[in-house]
């Protein structure tokens, strides 16, 4: 888009693949996608849990979009399993129609891994690999199905988020595993971005949320200082809601000037 | 000996110490190459443990090291193991562990086993299983393997703890059709970097060494038609090991041969 063209006001009759959206992050960005798509759009959203996210169909078919026509599939799948992610490709080629102008993939479900230990303590290979494979094997692979299943075409944009964070670029203290699966999906996904010039990849940290995986970084953590700045980021008020974060990732994708494969950063914005 | 290191870089009585040094993908190319270059800076006592899948080629090496061993008073042993397996790993432990007796004051492991994977379009790698067995490989296994090291030699004060990891340029750089290796790489850079802020007692460094005269440049030839020029890997073991002797890296950088 030219510097005199307007910024988009809504992302398109958008197809919108959201991982780990059942709650937290995962779940605002669907609630933000429900009222930016046009109609006729589709949501396709993957979590573990069939119950938060019956909910959240529930609540989405009741809102504006819902009542206009806005289709959400929900795919009950644990990303992790190689099963889980032929599920959510499954659903996606179904809640495609040809009237689509943009394929949005969030990659956003993630797990922060056991905090409570430092890295000398990671001498089982099965808990390091199972990490890896929700975290990191499975964004590359899910990905690689969804490009696959919606190759480039005229008139389609496709779009590829990464949930990343801080801990992608810098280390912390008793967070070995979360930081090196951050680390790996930056990179991976600059890769992508390298390889497929007409595709839109950004690479978005969030900022600290207040969500379920942050009480988990506070009551968890084993290093000292770390532990402590959490408590006092919650207790400062300084943790970020999900809406207040999101809508600086709505704006990005809208105005969609970003470089593509770059690491973006809530509080650079 | 003309080509000794002795001859490339000043000697001043630095040494690496009476030593354990664990080398994993020690039967060829850089592994093989630092398993010599090593043996010129351990003092007598010292113990060089090679880690590889390949008994054959291991014992070759030890072949080759047995004049420096008995000269130098070093043990050299071979542990035929696959790392990417817990069983692998815990066997490699093993053996180390029987070495954790000894009055050693210094613990050098070489995290540099690692594999190419597929050269191939992003879009390509939609199997998990095969996903998930290279990151095992290349990063869980750098990771499980350092961790039981560090529990059997604990810190204590006198002993010098170093973790060398293998790295690579495209740790930082991405490269089309590398997915599997950069993300491993960036992975790991991180990994290593985490260790070395959690434990101020251990030296961590991550070493870039270069295009590599090596069977792993052999493949990205044939899988890319790209010639990288590589060199002898003896001239990359040779600046890493002045790193080591040097001692003066700042821990969890990360060095690139180009560099030095």
């Amino acid at each position: 888009m030219s510097s005199t063209e307007l910024t988009r006001t809504d992302l398109g009759r958008a197809l919108c693949i959201i991982t780990g959206a059942s709650r937290g992050f995962g779940r605002t960005v669907a609630r933000e996608m429900s009222r930016l798509v046009k109609p006729g759009s589709a949501l396709v959203l993957a979590a573990r849990s069939a119950d938060d996210l019956r909910a959240l169909k529930v609540e989405l078919a009741e809102s504006e979009a819902g009542r206009a026509g806005l289709v959400v599939e929900c795919v009950v799948a644990d990303l992790g399993e190689v099963g889980g992610l032929e599920s959510v490709v499954r659903a996606s080629e179904e809640a495609f129609s040809e009237h689509m102008d943009h394929i949005i993939l969030f990659n956003n479900a993630a797990s922060l891994g056991d905090v409570s230990r430092y890295t000398q303590s990671f001498t089982n290979m099965a808990e390091v690999d199972s990490y890896l494979s929700l975290n990191v094997s499975s964004s590359l692979c899910l990905t690689a199905r969804v490009l696959q299943a919606f190759p480039q075409r005229p008139g389609v944009r496709r779009t590829v988020v990464n949930i990343s964070s801080l801990c992608a670029l810098q280390p912390f203290r008793s967070w070995v595993l979360y930081c090196t699966g951050k680390a790996a999906r930056d990179m991976m996904f600059k890769v992508l971005a390298e390889e497929e010039p007409d595709l839109r990849v950004l690479n978005y940290a969030p900022g600290p949320l207040d969500t379920a995986m942050q009480t988990e970084a506070r009551f968890r953590t084993a290093d000292p200082s770390l532990r402590k700045s959490y408590l006092d980021m919650f207790a400062q008020s300084q943790l970020l809601s999900c809406e207040t974060s999101c809508a600086k990732l709505t704006k990005l994708l809208l105005e969609d000037t970003y470089t593509s494969g770059a690491h973006v950063d809530f509080y650079e914005l | 000996m003309s080509d000794r290191m002795t001859d490339v870089i000043p000697t001043d009585g630095r040494t690496l110490g009476r030593c354990i040094c664990i080398i994993t993908g020690a039967s060829k190319g850089f592994g093989r190459a630092l398993a010599h270059q090593v043996c010129c800076w351990l003092k007598p006592g010292s113990v060089l443990l090679l880690v590889a899948r390949s008994e054959t080629l291991l014992q070759e090496l030890k072949e080759e090291l047995k004049g420096f061993a008995v000269e130098q008073q070093l043990l050299v042993n071979c542990i035929v193991a696959d790392l990417s397996t817990q069983k692998g790993v815990n066997e490699a432990v093993r053996v180390a562990r029987l070495e954790s007796e000894k009055e050693n004051d210094h613990v050098l492991l070489i995290n540099n086993a690692a594999s190419l994977g597929d050269i191939s379009q992003f879009s390509s790698f939609t199997d998990l299983d095969v996903v998930n067995s290279y990151m095992s490989l290349n990063i869980s296994s750098a990771l499980v393997l350092t961790a039981g090291m560090l529990q059997v030699f604990p810190r204590r004060p006198g002993l010098r703890w170093t973790v060398v990891n293998l790295s690579s340029v495209f740790a930082t750089e991405a490269l089309p059709s590398w997915v599997l290796y950069c993300t491993a790489k960036a992975a790991r850079k991180m990994m290593f970097s985490v260790l070395a802020v959690g434990e101020p007692n251990v030296r961590v460094l991550s070493y870039s060494p270069g295009p590599l005269d090596t069977g792993m440049q052999k493949d990205i030839l044939r899988m890319t038609g790209v010639d990288n020029h590589p060199f002898p890997c003896k001239d990359s073991a040779v600046k890493l090991m002045k790193l080591l002797l040097d001692d003066d890296f700042a821990s969890g950088t990360h060095i690139d041969f180009f560099s030095v």
